[in-house]
């Protein structure tokens, strides 16, 4: 599983009709540890647990439909 | 004339018209639409048989009318038929675009005249699918999957502002109070309401740190213009105003593919081209309408577009700098955040309200310095911009 840096965040209190039972919910931009060709060594994901601010390690816990799933580590 | 080049015609908007900015339960996209675009004729003192092709800026019409085809569904109500009638969709830059290849087809000498138009019809639809279609704009395999919404990516570029340049809550809701002050003067803005730097702070959180006074409106309303070669502008207008500059650039849709979201290459790429053939600097524009879907949009904007240096966009804001009294004006207008924001429409619109201080018809609004201002619109989260500099000879 891939580990990382906070890079921004957000809690999203207005969600689309899809989301609109996660609310409160976080979602972050991941700055990934290791090589990433071609990319921006980024990654978009959603938060397990506790909240994460800016500079928090994470670790990858899983995903779902798709979107990588983060805790702090 | 390429994207900063300049080897074509010159070109300017002849005629200038909008409607209000609101919720109109009223009316639907078409009579908006039609209700811009005559209003722009009379203001060219012609009429829809001198149209040669009609360019519409329009970002989800199917999805909030459920209606396709729109831009030969608005021309022929305005009375144009047979000629070229097409839609540009870049998000949030779609009336921007459209101008852009307006601007583009005269200098290149393909017609002589024609019509820019933009619109949405947002009001119709309530708020979470509203918030789903703009979601839209967005990359739809990542960051919308993963529940970002419009207010989000923003909230994310103002939580990394704030984090490398010390940008502050309140810098943020400065912005919001002096659009608000502008807005609350001009007769066609949404919300003619002043707010207090308090209430701007304190507002219910929409995505952390961005609360409910930091997002643009959700509107109805359009805007259009009339366009033609500047060696005919005298049969339209006592007071045309040139296109001095304009370019558009393109980026990532999505915001993680950026190596930096507190900066938006393609509105820094549109701006140097802009500027290179207007043949002016950052220094010399007088007065700006810019992008401020989110308060921090216009923070970021003042600083791609060089007017402040990377960073200080928030402070600048706070201290001033861009109300109507300050060294560099910026949403005379009231701009997004209080004038409204027709997704469509805006690119549109903000060349009208560019026009309008020009031409010194501003009313309570009016600037002291008008002979040069510039107009910045983003699509999505950056991954469109347009910047056009206007202006008199």
């Amino acid at each position: 599983m891939r580990t990382g840096t906070v890079y921004t965040e957000t809690v999203v209190h207005l969600a689309p009709e899809r989301f609109a039972g996660d609310v409160p919910y976080q979602v972050i931009i991941v700055s990934l540890d290791g090589e990433d060709p071609g990319g921006s060594g980024k990654v978009t994901a959603r938060v397990a647990g506790e909240r994460v601010s800016i500079d928090d390690r994470v670790a990858e816990v899983g995903s779902s439909d798709g979107i990588p799933i983060f805790r702090k580590s | 004339m390429g994207s900063g080049g300049r080897t074509g015609r010159d070109v300017v908007v002849a005629g200038a018209g909008k409607t209000p900015f609101g919720a109109f339960a009223d009316k639907d996209l078409r009579s908006l639409a039609v209700a811009a675009g005559t209003k722009a004729l009379e203001n060219a003192r012609t009429g829809p048989e001198a149209i040669e092709a009609f360019y519409l800026g329009n970002f989800a019409g199917p999805q909030f009318t459920s209606q396709n085809h729109l831009a030969p569904w608005i021309s022929t109500a305005l009375g144009m038929t047979g000629i070229p009638s097409t839609r540009f969709e870049a998000a949030c830059a779609s009336g921007g675009s459209a101008f852009f290849h307006a601007v583009h087809a005269v200098s290149a000498g393909i017609y002589d005249v024609v019509m820019v138009a933009g619109v949405e019809k947002m009001t119709s639809q309530p708020t979470a699918r509203v918030t789903e279609i703009l979601a839209g704009a967005g990359d739809s395999q990542t960051e919308v999957r993963a529940g970002s919404t419009f207010p989000s990516l923003f909230a994310m570029i103002a939580r990394r502002h704030m984090h490398d340049f010390g940008t502050r809550r309140e810098h943020l809701s400065a912005v919001a109070v002096k659009n608000h002050e502008n807005g609350a003067l001009n007769p066609d803005a949404q919300m003619r309401k002043p707010i207090t730097l308090e209430q701007a702070m304190n507002a219910r959180p929409i995505a952390e740190p961005l609360n409910l006074y930091d997002c643009s409106l959700i509107s109805d309303g359009a805007a259009a213009v009339v366009l033609c070669a500047a060696d005919r502008a005298r049969e339209f207008s006592d007071k045309p105003v040139k296109v001095l500059g304009i370019a558009q650039a393109s980026d990532f849709v999505a915001l993680d593919r950026k190596e930096d979201i507190t900066t938006f290459p393609a509105l820094r790429a549109a701006a140097r081209g802009a500027y290179r053939m207007a043949g002016v600097d950052a220094v010399q524009i007088e007065f700006a309408e810019l992008h401020d879907c989110f308060t921090i949009a216009e923070i970021v904007a003042m600083e791609d577009l060089g007017f402040v240096r990377r960073g200080q966009g928030g402070f600048f804001s706070f201290e001033g700098g861009t109300r109507r009294s300050g060294a560099k004006p910026v949403n005379a207008s009231g701009g997004l955040k209080s004038k409204g924001h027709p997704v469509g429409a805006t690119g549109v619109a903000q060349i009208c309200d560019v026009v309008q201080q020009l031409r010194c018809e501003a009313g309570e609004r009016q600037l002291k310095r008008h002979s040069l201002g510039l107009a910045q619109n983003l699509g999505g989260s950056g991954a469109t911009c347009v910047v056009t500099i206007l202006g008199h000879d």
